[in-house]
């Protein structure tokens, strides 16, 4: 069964490091996205897997098999890695009509006839596209191109398929829709999803794992629900989440075990942590706030000042002035807000998250005003 | 990791094969002949070693005291200089004139006819460039310099002055008519592209009409007509068959005439030396324009889609301006057409009395051409089907090899884009335009003209023009080939890559499918141009491979008008209807490979 696994893959162009000593598993039937800022490595990854790039160092195997070693001298030629790729502008071939597009690829494997023609129906109507079999790329939406590119990729029946951003190009609407669509072929076609974007959302909807990369360098590879909750570090957490993360800087005294008291010149908190902190005795610290956990509550003891107030009927994103500190916070609900109005808060659930001084997790707990 | 995994993966990827190959050959065909030429203007030559009193091969400096400091350098070099800088430049300034108004009329006014006349306006840059200046020649020539008046005189009576019909006057207004419909390429395309907001912005604030052309418009287009004059300037350096026809009757000089006397007489070593100078030069102003380039990047809205932007009505100046556009593009294009059958017909040269006309010339039998040494007439003529049939295999020839060579060569610098392997292809598949071709030619002859490893002596054969042919026509192959390759997204390429699709098969039913227009042209370039070449084979050619361009100088120098006339005829008529044939084939046309 298909796995993937890299081994402290490095890639170089001239002296910029893309991605520095990469080490993963994806395993068989994940649903894996690469996740990072613009720049962050995580194309390059999907080529190396690809082999459309070739690593500077380091082993990459699929399904057992060694495809690439820098020590042994191996790199197999991606048509042999039984994969499929998507591409970001899907890159189909504009002289060939969409039938002509799926088809290719199986002629040149040998199919016979008939097969081809059984296969390429079987994708036309998997993708809901065939009535356009006959029609050339440009006559299609950027949506149906993008069902067809998709089709074309599945036609040889890939165990692995790596997509290269593939909705960037669609609007908000069928971005959506074909998440879904997504999902659902991953379910039908039991193979091995990798994924690229910057969109953390998607990441999030879509993925089993999330493989979250800055400036070449792995920052954490877990489920999304434990990126959200756990980030391993203040940048994984300023990166996943929308509204993002409050941050405060606190000066820790220890009070027991469990108990922390944080100050700073605005506020002066108790943080109860959920398991022993061992670590952290004092000094400077950050505590991660999601906007959630930042509650309006009529007894809450915390005043502050509505500096912006965003309704989106659903929700409303709240931003709240605390002397010189501002705090995002979700409201559930029809709601708005007076700018310039006096709203009480609170700190709730057990969620808050506890960065040492050099911005790594170190535990989560709960808050209150001391 | 050790050398032979590392070149083993680099041979893996086809685009590296080529790119390897193509150094090899390329700089055994580009650097060696510069790296001889250099070597040729310090060393002493058969020709000059009796007068130099020193043996064949040794080192000297005096080529070089002669042409730059010498109380003759003036007449050997820096008149020539002037001269040539004088023609460019005026060349230019017509170029620009002419087609830049015209891209305005086209673009930017409800001026008439205007599909018609853009088709027109293409054809002076198809036909040879010397086309022109031997309709000048047929029509304004005169008495004064002995020989027979022209068309004009015949009809008029009146004998133009020698300044009017001959020398830099006509030499740059030729060879800029000739170059216009590449000004109006250049300029027209950055007109049509050019988002027209700037403009309409401009309107809004109640800006006069005249303003807006000089502040706006003009400032954008600004860095295509510094693109355009430098591209026009070096082409007119290097321009040797007008300077021939309209200068030498008047012992005007510019530095490819001079070039072609030095190399041709008793002093190759100088002529080297003013080949050096002249690839300095151009080298020079190729930088200068890859530096305006860099800086038209910045203006970003020139890449704005364009919406329609109100045309300036031309109201009553309409029609006038129309016929005036038409009449003179018709003169331009179709009257040399006219003047080159009317030269070809008459009997007695200046004389154009229905009386005098005669069709011997191309239907006569050798003992009626008794007064052009018993030739017989062009469509009797051996010798004329032979040269036309060796211009048109040696056409053929060019321009698979260039074409096909410049695809290779597009599609690797493309794709292997960034590294300094791919920029060095790139370099040496573009210098050979440096090159004066009179130069290179006289390089290859006496590179080739002895065995040198496997290939054997090449003189007077048919493959050392299809050598010199496909290395100079190269750039503009290859230029047309990274543009192509340019335009196609390298994911194209690699979804085939994923599906275990071969090189070759990725090329043929992928890559050349869908640029197929763009790869034509780059055959189309080097056909035309191997065509109408005259410059480039003068040198090379034996009286056995002949070709059409070569015959045609060979009885102009003898004074054989009506078969130089009607030779003329018949080249620029091969071009014109190829041109169209590919055109309407392929859809693929000559401006598409300029680059506009």
């Amino acid at each position: 069964m298909p796995e993937i696994v890299l081994k402290n893959v490095t890639k170089k162009f001239g002296s910029f490091v893309a991605v520095d000593h990469l080490n993963m598993t994806i395993s068989d039937g994940d649903f894996i996205t690469l996740l990072g800022p613009s720049g962050c490595g995580k194309t390059t990854t999907l080529r190396m897997i690809a082999g459309l790039e070739t690593p500077t160092e380091g082993e990459i195997l699929i399904d057992g098999t060694v495809v690439f070693s820098s020590d042994k001298q191996i790199d197999i030629s991606p048509s042999k890695r039984n994969i499929g790729f998507l591409f970001q502008n899907y890159a189909l071939w504009p002289h060939m009509t969409v039938w002509k597009n799926i088809s290719f690829g199986l002629e040149n494997l040998k199919w016979s006839k008939e097969q081809i023609k059984e296969r390429v129906e079987e994708l036309l109507d998997m993708l809901k596209i065939r009535e356009f079999a006959a029609r050339y790329p440009a006559e299609l939406s950027g949506g149906q191109q993008q069902r067809v590119a998709i089709a074309r990729t599945l036609a040889t029946n890939p165990q692995i398929l790596l997509m290269d951003e593939p909705l960037s190009n669609l609007d908000a609407k069928l971005r959506m829709e074909m998440r879904t669509e997504l999902k659902r072929l991953h379910k039908e076609t039991k193979a091995t999803f990798v994924y690229v974007t910057h969109d953390q959302l998607e990441a999030m909807t879509l993925a089993t794992k999330i493989c979250l990369l800055d400036k070449g360098l792995l920052q954490q590879y877990q489920s999304p629900l434990t990126i959200y909750g756990k980030p391993a570090n203040l940048f994984v957490a300023d990166f996943v989440g929308s509204p993002t993360m409050n941050f405060i800087r606190c000066e820790a005294k220890s009070v027991d075990k469990h108990t922390l008291k944080l100050s700073n010149q605005v506020l002066c908190l108790h943080f109860s942590a959920s398991s022993d902190l061992t670590g952290v005795t004092g000094g400077p610290v950050t505590l991660g706030i999601r906007p959630e956990s930042v509650t309006l509550s009529e007894d809450g003891k915390l005043k502050t000042v509505v500096y912006s107030s965003l309704p989106s009927g659903m929700e409303t994103i709240l931003r709240l002035q605390i002397g010189d500190l501002l705090l995002n916070s979700v409201v559930f609900g029809s709601l708005d807000f007076p700018v310039g109005s006096e709203l009480n808060i609170s700190f709730s659930g057990q969620s808050v998250v506890l960065f040492d001084q050099e911005g790594t997790f170190v535990t989560t707990g709960s808050l209150a005003l001391a | 990791m050790t050398v032979q995994y590392r070149l083993k993966s680099f041979f893996r990827k086809p685009h590296n094969i080529i790119l390897f190959v193509l150094v090899l050959i390329l700089s055994y065909l580009t650097l060696v002949p510069l790296l001889t030429m250099i070597i040729d203007t310090v060393t002493v030559h058969t020709a000059e070693a009796r007068r130099l009193k020193l043996p064949v091969g040794t080192v000297t400096l005096s080529h070089w005291a002669k042409v730059l400091f010498d109380p003759a350098s003036v007449s050997i070099f820096y008149k020539p200089l002037l001269n040539s800088l004088i023609t460019s430049l005026g060349a230019c300034a017509i170029a620009l004139g002419f087609g830049g108004t015209f891209a305005w009329l086209v673009t930017r006014t409800n001026m008439k006819y205007k599909s018609l006349l853009s088709s027109l306006c293409i054809f002076p840059y198809i036909m040879p460039s010397w086309t022109l200046a031997l309709a000048w020649y047929n029509i304004f020539k005169n008495s004064v310099v002995g020989g027979t008046p022209g068309i004009f005189t015949a009809l008029t009576g009146i004998q133009a002055p020698n300044w009017f019909a001959y020398g830099p006057f006509p030499i740059a207004l030729v060879t800029g008519l000739h170059y216009a419909p590449f000004a109006y390429i250049m300029i027209g395309g950055i007109l049509r592209n050019m988002d027209a907001n700037l403009e309409e912005a401009a309107m809004m604030l109640n800006t006069p009409r005249s303003r807006i052309i000089t502040k706006i418009t003009i400032p954008i287009v600004i860095p295509a007509v510094l693109s355009t004059f430098l591209l026009v300037f070096s082409s007119a350096m290097s321009s040797f068959a007008v300077p021939t026809f309209l200068g030498l009757p008047v012992r005007y000089q510019v530095l490819t005439t001079q070039l072609y006397r030095t190399m041709n007489g008793l002093n190759p070593g100088q002529g080297y030396s003013i080949a050096m100078i002249m690839i300095l030069l151009g080298v020079s102003i190729l930088a200068m324009n890859q530096k305006i380039i860099g800086l038209r990047k910045n203006y970003t809205t020139v890449t704005g889609k364009s919406s329609n932007i109100a045309l300036v009505n031309l109201k009553k100046a309409r029609t006038p301006v129309s016929i005036i556009v038409a009449v003179f593009l018709f003169s331009v294009s179709l009257l040399p057409l006219i003047s080159f059958a009317l030269e070809s017909i008459i009997l007695r040269p200046g004389d154009y009395s229905p009386s005098n006309i005669t069709l011997q010339f191309w239907i006569g039998s050798a003992a009626d051409n008794t007064m052009a040494n018993s030739e017989p007439g062009l469509l009797l003529n051996p010798t004329l089907y032979r040269s036309l049939w060796n211009s048109i295999k040696l056409s053929l020839a060019c321009s698979l090899c260039a074409g096909t060579v410049g695809f290779l060569a597009g599609y690797a610098i493309v794709r292997g884009r960034g590294k300094k392997l791919s920029d060095f292809v790139n370099n040496l598949a573009f210098f050979p335009y440096l090159m004066p071709s009179m130069a290179f030619s006289a390089i290859y002859l006496s590179m080739f003209s002895i065995q040198r490893g496997p290939i054997p002596a090449l003189y007077g054969t048919f493959a050392i023009l299809v050598l010199a042919g496909t290395v100079k026509y190269l750039p503009f192959a290859s230029r047309s080939g990274i543009n192509a390759m340019f335009q196609l997204s390298k994911e194209i390429e690699e979804a085939g890559v994923i599906m275990g699709i071969g090189w070759w098969k990725r090329m043929t039913r992928l890559v050349i499918p869908i640029q197929k227009s763009s790869f034509i042209s780059g055959y189309l370039l080097p056909f035309t141009s191997c065509m109408r070449e005259l410059s480039l084979f003068i040198l090379l050619v034996t009286p056995a491979n002949r070709v059409l361009t070569t015959l045609l100088f060979y009885y102009n120098e003898k004074g054989w008008n009506q078969y130089s006339n009607g030779i003329n005829l018949l080249i620029v008529l091969i071009v014109i209807l190829f041109n169209f044939f590919v055109n309407k084939v392929s859809g693929a046309s000559i401006d598409k490979g300029i680059g506009g």
